[in-house]
């Protein structure tokens, strides 16, 4: 799957998880300001790891070499 | 912009609005509201006696009685553990302390140790005519009665006996005869309350003197003599009655400890209430110790800080106070201005508790700064898995927190040793921690160092059909790249390490860029809540282009080298950037158009530093010439000058003195602390790169020295002894050592490289009086 695509698919969950704890832990509008940070902080971070080491491997400069008693 | 402040405040950001408020209160109801107000436990109050000693204060005399009462009840504790008696503690009676019965038991427990004193010198007695007689110590032919020879017996104990003896040929000079033998079983000692063994002792000499001296020895070691007579039957005699006084001593003894058992069981399931009434009393006390008098001395005024939403509640109980005291006089509440800063009050729950508790080891917020606890409640699980990624061993985590946490509700009612308390407080930083260490075990693709095959296929494959080159060539890549994390052919590879190592400093580099952004931007939102705009334009714009124009230039070449797969030496094009910055980048250029950049970015970064250290000092100088203009001269000290000065603390107006050159300095410093903390900070971050770095290590050493050695054996000995070693390991070294070091080094990436972007911490926690509190303390 594509970066786009995948990036994509990290913004969904990221949407969906704020929709659920919405629902799930509707606390007023402040409260509801402060799990919602959570969770774009959340998704921002894991997004970010995956797509540095994604990037990372997209054109490498080296590439595996086996050590010998494979 | 407009889209933040359309927002509404957000939880956990700013701490509470506060409100310095002034209590009147009449004398009868003084007491009630305060008892009341320390049950809600939402007002701090402020000691306006505090240059007045403890002795000065008004209400010293119940204090000293509050003291003497809980001196009591620890003397019954006492007595209750001694004695060993079992009390269920009683939490729904509520009697009110009855003095008189605590009198009665404590006069039960005096007169018992005086009956234990009398028997054990009955016991001593018995055991050294006993002893005396069978050993026939005393047998001596008659010459020796015609000599003079007399003797002296008693009983002493065993540890003392050598001394006593050398003591006794010393002070004799070698003229006396010592004999002893062991008393055979324990007997309890009246004063320390414990069982000693003791020696039966007999010394012969003759003369007056020698008699006084050994007295007096005897006495200075605490040996109790007892006469014992010579003839046989009147040792008899003597033994007999001796036994008699004994039963009877042992059977008035077993009575008045039943008694006194009894009466301590009844007091004992009381005694943990009373405790703490007697604790909630003193509090009270010192509490109005705190206000003063008014002029008609009728009412106590007091004052404090309480949160603002906290107001009716107080009112509600203060009202309370007033029906229960049957005062004809309500009590006044009212605000008050202040111009000195509030306490920082955070209302968290159990989740929160733990991040904001982190966030204040470093420094207490100022009064409405922004919290840097909202963040660090991911970010701080975050770094802590980039440098601990494994998923087996975040598994392991994860079963721990979920351990503390399903049992939350026993262990929090139980006392926990330290280690384990803190654990217990942290159980859902663990957490977090833990399910942010399996996502990144996920994309790190380490299993206890082991890669697996999770997210489809390897993108690499052998050149040739027979692999032939593997070892020397290596692989090539033939597909899209692994579409989950790090590709699970490198793993055991000769250039994973190169491979790796590059990976990561360039990921914490990106993270560490970031994660500075965020801070400085944390300020631009601080500088606008307090309405700062000098801030702004003179220190959060000049801060964001000098950190970009040099470390997001750095994130940005990352992020193209790794799309283009261009060859060019990062290091080289940063250095030579500010070196030779109109030469030919040559086999370097990434992009079009990047000479030209560079000495954009460079001029930028040039310029901001003087912007960051010049303008602000001096506008700063000319505010503040506009504001005080004409009050230049000092203050006259006339009495006019009292009239405005009342008793109140808060309300001191300063006239400060603008020294523009401490000013500029500190400006100065700041300056310098952020161009400096640019470079030294984003290096700092490598340090995320290094744990992770030694982690994996660590991980695949246990695993291929220990393991896979182990199982390469037949034998199945050696294969579980190889497991346990490995589990041993892991659990100890990896999961124990390499969690605390991870946290810590997160924790100081967060207090240092995130918080100095924006954070103060220069304010005073919120210690509201409440009896909660007193009991947590008490613990």
């Amino acid at each position: 799957m594509g970066f786009m695509a995948t990036s994509i698919i990290f913004f969904a969950a990221g949407l969906i998880a704020s929709l659920l704890v919405r629902l799930c832990f509707n606390r007023g509008a402040s409260t509801n300001l402060f799990h919602l940070t959570l969770i774009i902080t959340a998704t921002v971070c894991c997004w970010m790891m995956w797509a540095i080491v994604y990037l990372a491997q997209l054109k490498p400069l080296i590439v595996p070499i086996l050590s010998e008693a494979e | 912009m407009k889209f933040f402040n359309d927002l509404p405040p957000m939880d956990h950001f700013r701490s509470e609005n506060m409100s310095l408020v002034q209590l009147i209160m009449p004398v009868e109801s003084a007491q009630h509201a305060v008892s009341y107000l320390g049950e809600l436990g939402l007002l701090q109050f402020k000691d306006l006696n505090g240059d007045k000693s403890p002795f000065q204060r008004t209400f010293v005399n119940q204090v000293k009685r509050c003291s003497e009462m809980s001196r009591k009840l620890r003397f019954f504790a006492d007595q209750i553990s001694k004695a060993g008696v079992t009390t269920y503690p009683n939490p729904d009676s509520e009697e009110v302390i009855d003095l008189e019965q605590l009198e009665a038991g404590r006069f039960l427990g005096s007169a018992q140790n005086h009956l234990v004193m009398a028997e054990t010198e009955l016991v001593e007695n018995t055991y050294s005519i006993k002893n005396e007689d069978r050993l026939s110590l005393l047998e001596q032919p008659e010459p020796s009665k015609k000599a003079g020879l007399r003797f002296i017996s008693g009983i002493i104990c065993k540890s003392k006996e050598l001394i006593f003896e050398r003591m006794l040929f010393r002070a004799t000079r070698g003229n006396m005869f010592f004999n002893q033998a062991p008393a055979g079983e324990q007997v309890m000692d009246p004063v320390s309350g414990e069982m000693v063994h003791k020696t039966v002792f007999v010394v012969f000499f003759s003369g007056d003197q020698a008699r006084s001296k050994i007295l007096k020895i005897c006495q200075a070691f605490g040996a109790n003599c007892y006469p014992v007579p010579e003839e046989n039957n009147k040792q008899k005699q003597l033994t007999h009655e001796v036994s008699l006084r004994l039963s009877e001593l042992e059977a008035t003894l077993d009575a008045g400890t039943c008694h006194r058992n009894k009466a301590l069981a009844s007091i004992g399931s009381q005694l943990w209430n009373w405790t703490i009434m007697v604790k909630k009393e003193k509090s009270v006390y010192d509490t109005l110790n705190m206000l003063n008098f008014d002029v008609t001395k009728k009412c106590l005024v007091g004052e404090g800080w309480c949160p603002t939403f906290a107001k009716p509640q107080i009112k509600e109980a203060l009202h309370q106070a007033t029906i229960h005291s049957n005062s004809q006089v309500g009590i006044i509440f009212h605000d008050m201005d202040s111009s000195e800063s509030p306490p920082t009050y955070f209302r968290t729950n159990r989740f929160t508790n733990a991040f904001q508790e982190i966030v204040d080891a470093y420094g207490v917020a100022r009064f409405q700064e922004a919290n840097p606890a909202v963040y660090s409640v991911i970010t701080f699980p975050f770094l802590f898995a980039v440098m601990f990624g494994d998923w087996g061993h975040g598994l392991c985590l994860l079963f721990g927190s979920l351990v503390l946490i399903l049992r939350e509700k026993k262990l929090g009612s139980q006392k926990l040793g330290s280690f384990m308390e803190i654990a217990f407080g942290g159980r859902y930083v663990l957490l977090l921690m833990a399910f942010f260490s399996i996502y990144c075990g996920l994309i790190y693709n380490e299993f206890f160092s082991i890669p697996f095959y999770i997210f489809g296929e390897s993108a690499y494959k052998c050149r040739s059909t027979d692999c032939s080159d593997a070892q020397t060539a290596g692989l090539i890549k033939f597909r899209d790249p692994y579409p989950f994390g790090v590709d699970p052919k490198w793993r055991g590879s000769r250039s994973e390490l190169p491979f790796l190592n590059s990976l990561k400093m360039k990921m914490s580099i990106l993270l560490g860029v970031c994660q500075m952004n965020l801070g400085i931007i944390l300020s631009y939102f601080d500088a606008k809540f307090h309405g700062n705009p000098l801030d702004i334009q003179y220190q959060f714009i000049p801060q964001i282009i000098f950190l970009n124009s040099l470390f997001g230039y750095l994130a940005l070449l990352i992020v193209i080298k790794w799309c283009t797969g261009s060859q060019a030496d990062l290091y080289h094009v940063m250095i030579y950037m500010f070196l030779d910055p109109f030469g030919n980048l040559g086999e370097n250029q990434l992009f079009w158009g990047q000479k030209e950049l560079q000495m954009l970015l460079l001029i930028l970064a040039v310029v901001a530093v003087p912007w960051m250290l010049f303008p602000k000092p001096f506008i700063l100088k000319k505010q503040h010439t506009e504001r005080f203009q004409g009050r230049t001269y000092g203050f006259l000290g006339t009495s006019e000058m009292d009239l405005d000065h009342e008793p109140d603390s808060a309300r001191h107006q300063h006239q400060e003195d603008f020294n523009f050159s401490e000013v500029f300095v500190h400006q100065m410093i700041h300056s310098i602390e952020f161009v400096l903390g640019a470079v030294s900070n984003t290096a700092s971050y490598l340090r995320l790169w290094a744990l992770s770095l030694a982690h994996s290590e660590l991980s695949t050493v246990f695993y291929e020295k220990l393991l896979l050695l182990a199982w390469g054996y037949d034998s199945i000995i050696i294969r579980i002894a190889g497991l346990a070693v490995f589990a041993f390991a892991t659990a100890f070294i990896l999961l124990m050592m390499e969690t605390l070091s991870a946290f810590l080094h997160a924790l100081r990436l967060h207090w240092v490289e995130f918080m100095n972007k924006f954070y103060h911490g220069d304010g005073y926690k919120f210690k509201p009086f409440s009896f909660k509190a007193l009991a947590d303390e008490e613990d």
